[in-house]
Formats: structure tokens, C-alpha cells, sequence
């Protein structure tokens, strides 16, 4: 049938666009209605001190900042904070020093997801020197 | 059709043709990497994490889930499988091969400590935790 109209509508031997336009356009709505968007990953550097006791001993700088992450919150050397303290805290820190070791010590029982949040913060003030260790409560 | 060949004028339609499949097989390959680390583990947010430009073709990107399995490509390993494949990893590319672990940020943090360890006695002592900057 097409062929036949082919043959009375375009002049002989010319590409008819109509059908390849359709295609095109079943192809793009198939690939807009299956592309799945890629979710943005961002890696956070941490360093793991080793738990080697045979290891020589570290040297330890003067101002390490302790950050604890348990279950139930967060800690600035030992004293609980909100995430929000937590944010201005570093912020002056990074002010001072950016360049200075963080050591954050994590609870066994506490969810990646709060530690992650801390090294988020640590992350947004500049903070880059991280070690964490982990407690064993 | 004998007629169209006789005017000597180019049929684009097989190649248009060919094109489409072309660009159909281009499609459906280039997934393929990005289907070999699909994870179901859902990772923390972290919208302030530095951006990545490059990446590391020797990086090793550990899964750690919230029920504590450990997988690799999707392939769940044991503890002692993981420490395997870390070391071997140290041998073929040196102690500053990164290693990524992708934890569900609802997994205990014990978990992600075995992963942690683990990587400790392979000799990597610098990890990184993947995060979502953006959630698409």
C-alpha cells in the first residue's frame, strides 16, 4: 500500500522523510521514558590509623581535635554537640588551621550514615586531614 | 525499484537503516560498566563532598550492605575472600590503590569497621567512603 502511494505522491526516487521522522520520534520518546538519571557520588578521604601495636608510635600532633560519633549523637572532644554546633565548631577550626588532624572516633553501634554526615561537614569546612578509629562501644 | 536504480540516485534508506542500528547497539553496550556496580545499597548524603574529575581505573570499590554482606562487583565475598583480593589488589597496583566503600547508611558502623580492618591488614590504609552529592 505504501508503495503504491509512493508511487503517486513523491516524485520518483525521492526519499519520503515522513517515516523516518516517525521513527525518530518512537525511538526519542523510548529513550526519554527509559534514561535513568545517575544519582552525583562523591568519595570522602579518610585515613585509617593501623591498629598495628608493633608500629612505631604516633607522633602526634598538639591540636588534634577529637569528633565522636555514637548512636545517640555527636561528641567535640568529649563534650556532646548538635550537628549544627558541630558545623560552626569546624568552621572556626578550618579558620585556624585547615590543615590540622581530626580524629574521629566511632561507636561500633552507630549507623554509617552519622559518620558520613560528620565527614560531610568536615568535608564542606575544608577539613582534610581525617583519621578514623573506631571504639569498641 | 529497478527504476530507481536506472535514475543512478542514492537510496538512503539502507543506510539510514544501518545507522539506527548502530546507534541502538551503541546505546544498549555503554551501560554495561555502570551495570557491573549497580549496588542496592543506599548511600548517605553528602552534598558538601568534593567533586570527583578523575577516576582511578585501579580503584576497588567494596559494598558494604546494612544487614553487614560484603560485595564486590555483586559478588558477595567472605572476610577472608575480601582480604584476598585486597592483597592481591596491593600487589598488582602498590599500596595506593583506593579502595571506595560504598556503605548503606543504615549499616552499623561494626560492619563497615570489618571492611575497614580488613583493608588494614592488606596494607591500604587510606579509604574513602562514597557518598550522594546529588540525588538524581
Amino acid at each position: 500500500m505504501a508503495r503504491k502511494r509512493r508511487g503517486i505522491d513523491a516524485p520518483e526516487g525521492e526519499l519520503e522523510m515522513t517515516p523516518m521522522i516517525d521513527v525518530v520520534f518512537q525511538l526519542l520518546i523510548y529513550f526519554i521514558v527509559t534514561i535513568k538519571p545517575v544519582d552525583v557520588v562523591t568519595n570522602l578521604d579518610v585515613f585509617r590509623p593501623a591498629p598495628n601495636p608493633n608500629q612505631p608510635p604516633d607522633t602526634k600532633p598538639p591540636n588534634l581535635l577529637r569528633l565522636g560519633v555514637y548512636q545517640d549523637g555527636y561528641t567535640l572532644n568529649d563534650n556532646p554537640v548538635s550537628l549544627d554546633a558541630m558545623d560552626s565548631a569546624l568552621a572556626r577550626i578550618a579558620r585556624i588551621d585547615a590543615g590540622q588532624t581530626i580524629m574521629i572516633t566511632v561507636s561500633a553501634f552507630s549507623e554509617h550514615g552519622a559518620l558520613v554526615r560528620a565527614l560531610d561537614l568536615c568535608a564542606k569546612n575544608g577539613l582534610r586531614s581525617l583519621s578514623v578509629v573506631s571504639a569498641s562501644n | 525499484m529497478k527504476k530507481k536504480y536506472a535514475d543512478a540516485k542514492l537510496d538512503m534508506t539502507p543506510m539510514i537503516d544501518v545507522v539506527f542500528q548502530l546507534i541502538i547497539f551503541f546505546i544498549t553496550t555503554v551501560d554495561m560498566e555502570s551495570k557491573a556496580l549497580e549496588t542496592k545499597v543506599r548511600m548517605a548524603m553528602s552534598p558538601n563532598g568534593p567533586v570527583e574529575e578523575t577516576k582511578d581505573p585501579r580503584t576497588v570499590i567494596v559494598d558494604v550492605d546494612k544487614d553487614g554482606n560484603i560485595q564486590i562487583q555483586q559478588t558477595t565475598l567472605s572476610e577472608g575472600q575480601l582480604l584476598a583480593v585486597l592483597k592481591k589488589a596491593v600487589v598488582a597496583s602498590g599500596q595506593s590503590t583506593p579502595v571506595v566503600i560504598r556503605g548503606d547508611y543504615q549499616a552499623k558502623h561494626e560492619q563497615i569497621k570489618r571492611v575497614m580492618d580488613i583493608a588494614g591488614r592488606a596494607g591500604l590504609w587510606k579509604l574513602r567512603f562514597a557518598a550522594l552529592k546529588e540525588k538524581a
